[in-house]
């Protein structure tokens, strides 16, 4: 499903090249659970956003659903994007402007979808995460927890296979974050393939693989394995 | 998907509808006073008479002054002297040639109780009409024989026509102007051309004159010329005395239908001031001037300097009102950086976005051109009230500047919103999406 | 000690939108001060003093059309109407109307010769009545006597032997100083000599835009002509009254003429400097609606830059930076944009006024003015700011620590 050869991102400023990420190796299949762990400015978001096609590597390949991505050009990786990935982010962000209804919307519409067909997903996931009652009401109206559930139903609505997060629960108390962990693990139950980035040790123990970045390499920690007893992936 | 971005750019023109309304009445202000402007100079400059402007030539000689030229630039007088005028006209070397001069009169209705009223007029010679492409709604001018016997032949206008005669078919019948009983040969159907070509010497813009009479009444001596009379040699007393004079009056016209037509009229008034020279006048023999009536429009500047000083004005106008558009889209567009950045991970393209954002800048463009539109034609209505009755033809949109009003609202905010709207679209998503 | 070094640095990333706005300022700049000269120009020259009593004179025309009139006697009846008239001061008939536009003018020079250069001057006919009629002020010898005053025949050369002078006309004729021009001779048609017999004060051309324009001679002359005009003058508020009552007794004394053309002289100045006027006003509404958009462009931008940074704006907050130091910032911000836009501007300024006098044969620009612009230009700007300054001040200092909305 998400094949990561030798993937490195170095940033050049001035006379100093910082590199991002070192030769990151990964394989996922079809239906993994992954969290990604690790300290402030390891590269935990660039793995990310590389993850989601939001950045470029600098080095390395990158297969996605059968898909070489360094030979997408703007247009393809936005309908990757839109197709095969959903993304949902730490302080949410959904628009403001838009009431929930638009906000879930938004994805749709650059699918292409009509209007019939947008409306009953709409309808749908919003039901799903408990909100349908609520559509017209703007972001600002919910509460944090609320406002997650709605990015969610909003990363589910074209049905993408791949769904990124990236400390989806960073913002919100702990009860609300223990609701939006089951919702992903039963999200994850059907089918799709998550990588979530999180610092909470937690829950990153509820995923079924865990990773672990430092100074920009990857570590894959075994199941039941304390965080100290790490083997490098790059030799799994 | 474009009804998706214009519902995007109406919700964010309502979001921020402040800078909204700003942006649009920027550029209904800018289009508005370039539209105004630029009218009013198009019209001025206008082709009053297209289909043969350039056969129509406009004759002056230097009789001037010879140490003080007429104008300062050297050209010669804008009129001619009477006897140097009629020498030209009565030598018939063009296939048609008019001789003529501003006149006023005395109208006498025919109705006791209707009090008697000035006219403006002009006395011409018979080629006036045809020449000139005059259109008759009754009968038509006076031949070369009228003007020769100087028959009491008179040709109205369509609003005399009305005043007097109810607007029927009056040919034939008598106007007492002037204490004298014309016979009227023709009615002029609606004739107004802007600029008043064929004598701008009292202004360029003024109403055709309401009554044409042949000119070789003048010699009689039963009505007033009008216009203007520029002498700078003494002469001696008595009318035959002024019209031997070196002062300037009169006007010709001939139609030179070829360049070969044109060269030999040229020799011809050469040959003409360098024998005069001989006798003493003429001190610049060689500043003949034939001119084509846009040449002569030109050459008179009939485009005010104030209409031409206030379009430039109007011009740097817009341009403040577009840097103004460009400056607040692009600190609009920078503000919606992280909106940009969601809609990228969810799928948008830089094309998606460079279309979402062209929406809406063309939608404040399309508002500002409209209001605009509206704008200039209020500007228009204002210039005629300020500067007066002279300028009423001069201040109407026509199909023409409705259409470039348009082109200009278009483009001038497709120019003010494209570099904002590139802005948006290099925006990074994986900037915006993380947490500050 | 300001904080201007990371001010110019964060500029700087933002090059475009801060040159947007001084670009915005330097046009404004060039519009205003340029605009603003030219409305002095033309207040200045609407100001200008006719010389004539303009609240309480008018003047008509009377045109002859019946045959066979006796003109002579039929004129100097209409006048002693008009005279007789309770509540006319004056009368007298006259060929030309000051501001009018229509006129007679005529060369004068101080020696008898074909080839000397003379000096133009337009020419009044009136009689003894002439300067009470149009209420000028006779500052030096004395008025024409009714036996001075002769008639003058349609296509006639001759010109009369005494003549009253403006004051501006005398100083021209006499190096500058009208005193000596009384008593002394000028010479009309090259070789007819005229004496000079009064000064008045001031008597404007019929043309306001002639270089001449001051310049104006009185000839006791009264015009046999078909057409002519009688200028009058009224007591103080009567004039209005008067206008339509001689109006009608004229009309109705003579049925072979037709009285037309009554004006007074408000009128006439109103009409002679209309396009002015209208000149004047659009320049000034330019100016008005030019300054509101700038000012309120500047305030959008500023509110834009304030929304993009409230949290760094809390974040200094935060750190010990009191209200007025964040007003600061952005007033300090907007000056070193205005003045980069004010001295962008100068250059426009000059740059416009260059081809405004190569082209309309303007005056050059005073650097007062320009300078005057400047300073204006930079407190609208100040102006415009200090109300997004304001907003920004007032940001709490606990943003910082809070997510972005």
């Amino acid at each position: 499903m998400l094949s990561m050869k030798n993937i490195s991102k170095s940033f050049a400023t001035d006379n100093v090249v910082t590199h991002a990420l070192r030769d990151i190796n990964l394989n996922l299949a079809e239906g993994d659970f992954v969290s990604v762990t690790g300290p402030s400015g390891s590269g935990k978001t660039t793995f990310l956003n590389i993850a989601g096609l939001l950045e470029s590597s600098t080095a390395g390949e990158y297969w996605l659903d059968g898909e070489d991505i360094s030979k997408l050009d703007d247009k393809g990786r936005s309908r990757m994007r839109n197709q095969k990935i959903g993304f949902i982010f730490q302080s949410f962000n959904l628009i403001p402007d838009l009431n929930l209804f638009d906000n879930v919307d938004v994805p749709l519409r650059y699918r292409g979808f009509n209007a019939a067909e947008r409306k009953k997903r709409i309808e749908y996931h919003l039901d799903q995460v408990g909100l349908a009652s609520r559509m017209k009401h703007l972001p600002s109206q919910l509460s944090g927890g609320q406002q997650q559930r709605v990015a969610i139903a909003r990363a589910l609505a074209t049905s993408p296979r791949f769904l990124l997060a990236d400390e989806p629960t960073g913002n919100l108390d702990s009860s609300m974050a223990q609701s939006v962990m089951s919702l992903l693990e039963d999200i994850n139950a059907n089918g799709t393939t998550i990588l979530m980035v999180t610092h909470d040790n937690g829950l990153a123990a509820r995923a079924k693989r865990q990773i672990f970045i430092k100074d920009g390499q990857a570590q894959e920690l075994l199941q039941g394995q304390p965080h100290h007893h790490i083997h490098n992936l790059a030799a799994v | 998907m474009f009804s998706y971005y214009l519902k995007l750019a109406l919700l964010s023109c309502k979001r921020t509808w402040g800078m909204s309304l700003l942006m649009v009445l920027a550029i209904a202000l800018g289009i508005g006073a370039a539209m105004t402007t630029i009218t009013v100079n198009y019209l001025m400059s206008a082709n009053p008479i297209p289909q043969k402007s350039d056969q129509l030539f406009y004759v002056q000689l230097d009789n001037w002054e010879p140490n003080d030229p007429f104008f300062d630039n050297g050209d010669p007088p804008d009129q001619l002297t009477y006897r140097d005028a009629t020498y030209l006209w009565q030598a018939k070397k063009a296939p048609r040639q008019v001789i003529m001069s501003g006149m006023a009169a005395v109208v006498e209705p025919k109705d006791k109780d209707a009090l008697p009223f000035m006219v403006t007029g002009r006395a011409s010679s018979a080629d006036f009409f045809p020449m000139f492409d005059v259109p008759f709604l009754y009968g038509s001018g006076w031949d070369g024989a009228a003007d020769a016997k100087k028959e009491l032949v008179v040709v109205i206008n369509a609003e005399l026509n009305e005043r007097l005669f109810g607007g029927r078919d009056s040919t034939g019948e008598t106007l007492r102007l002037a204490g004298k009983d014309f016979r009227i040969s023709g009615v002029m159907a609606r004739w107004d051309p802007k600029p008043k070509f064929y004598d701008i010497t009292t202004g360029p813009f003024e109403d055709v004159e309401e009554v044409f009479v042949p000119f070789s009444l003048i010699t009689e001596q039963f009505f007033d010329r009008s216009g203007n009379t520029n002498c700078w040699k003494p002469t001696e007393s008595g009318f035959q005395a002024f019209l031997d004079s070196e002062c300037v009056w009169t006007q010709l016209w001939v139609e030179l239908p070829t360049s070969a037509d044109r060269e030999a009229y040229q020799s011809f008034i050469n040959a003409y001031t360098a024998e005069q020279h001989k006798f003493g006048r003429f001190a610049r023999q060689d500043n003949n001037k034939l001119s084509d009536v846009m040449t002569w429009l030109e050459q008179r500047q009939v485009v005010s300097d104030d209409a031409s000083m206030m379009m430039a004005m109007a011009l740097m106008f817009l341009a403040v009102c577009l840097l103004n558009t460009v400056g607040l889209l692009l600190a609009k567009f920078l503000g919606k950086a992280s909106e940009i950045g969601v809609r990228q991970a969810l799928g948008a393209s830089r094309n998606d976005l460079f279309l979402q954002h062209l929406v809406e800048s063309g939608m404040i463009g399309l508002a500002g051109g409209v209001l605009g539109l509206l704008l200039a034609w209020l500007g228009l209505e204002a210039v005629k009230a300020m500067y007066g009755d002279w300028i009423r033809d001069l201040a109407v949109l026509d199909l023409n500047m409705v259409l470039l009003a348009i082109a200009l609202a278009i483009g001038s905010s497709i120019l003010a919103g494209l570099y904002p709207t590139w802005r948006a679209c290099q925006v990074q998503p994986s900037q915006q999406l993380k947490a500050q | 000690m300001l904080e201007l070094g990371p001010m110019l640095r964060a500029l700087m990333r933002n090059k475009i939108g801060a040159l947007l706005i001084a670009l915005q300022i330097a046009l404004t700049l060039t519009i205003m001060v340029n605009a603003i000269f030219m409305m002095l120009a033309r207040s200045a020259q609407m100001a200008r003093p006719s010389g004539l009593d303009e609240q309480n004179t008018f003047y008509l025309t009377n045109t002859v059309f019946a045959p066979n009139y006796n003109l002579q006697a039929a004129l100097a009846q209409d006048l002693q109407r008009i005279r007789q008239t309770p509540g006319v001061v004056a009368a007298t008939q006259i060929n030309a109307i000051p501001l009018s536009g229509g006129g007679w003018s005529m060369s004068l020079q101080n020696k008898p010769g074909d080839d000397i250069d003379g000096t133009g001057v337009a020419v009044y006919m009136v009689d003894e009545q002439g300067i009470a009629a149009m209420g000028l002020e006779l500052i030096a010898g004395e008025n024409f006597a009714p036996s001075d005053v002769i008639w003058r025949d349609q296509g006639a050369t001759e010109w009369p032997a005494k003549i009253i002078l403006s004051q501006a006309m005398a100083a021209q004729m006499f190096d500058g100083d009208w005193k000596k021009a009384l008593g002394q001779t000028l010479y009309i048609n090259n070789h007819e000599p005229m004496q000079i017999t009064g000064i008045i004060k001031s008597l404007q051309a019929p043309w306001n835009g002639w270089d001449n324009v001051e310049n104006a001679m009185l000839v006791p002359q009264q015009l046999d002509s078909r057409n002519s005009r009688f200028f009058i003058r009224t007591e103080p508020g009567r004039r209005d009254a008067l206008m339509p009552q001689l109006e009608k007794a004229l009309a109705e004394s003579d049925k072979g003429r037709i009285v037309r053309n009554m004006k007074t002289m408000e009128q006439t100045r109103a009409e002679s400097y209309r396009e002015d006027l209208a000149t004047y006003n659009i320049l000034l509404t330019v100016i008005v609606v030019l300054t509101l958009i700038t000012g309120f462009g500047i305030v959008g931008l500023a509110m834009f830059s304030i929304n993009r940074r409230t949290r760094q704006i809390g974040t200094r907050r935060a750190l010990g930076a009191s209200q007025w130091q964040i007003m600061r910032f952005f007033m300090l911000e907007n000056l070193l944009i205005s003045g980069l836009g004010v001295l962008l501007g100068i250059g426009g300024a000059i740059g416009l006024n260059i081809w405004l006098v190569s082209t309309f044969a303007m005056t050059p620009l005073t650097p007062g003015l320009l300078l005057i612009g400047c300073a204006a230009l930079l407190l609208v700007g100040q102006l415009a700011v200090s109300y997004p300054a304001l907003i920004a001040a007032r940001i709490s200092p606990a943003t910082a620590t809070r997510g972005r909305a």
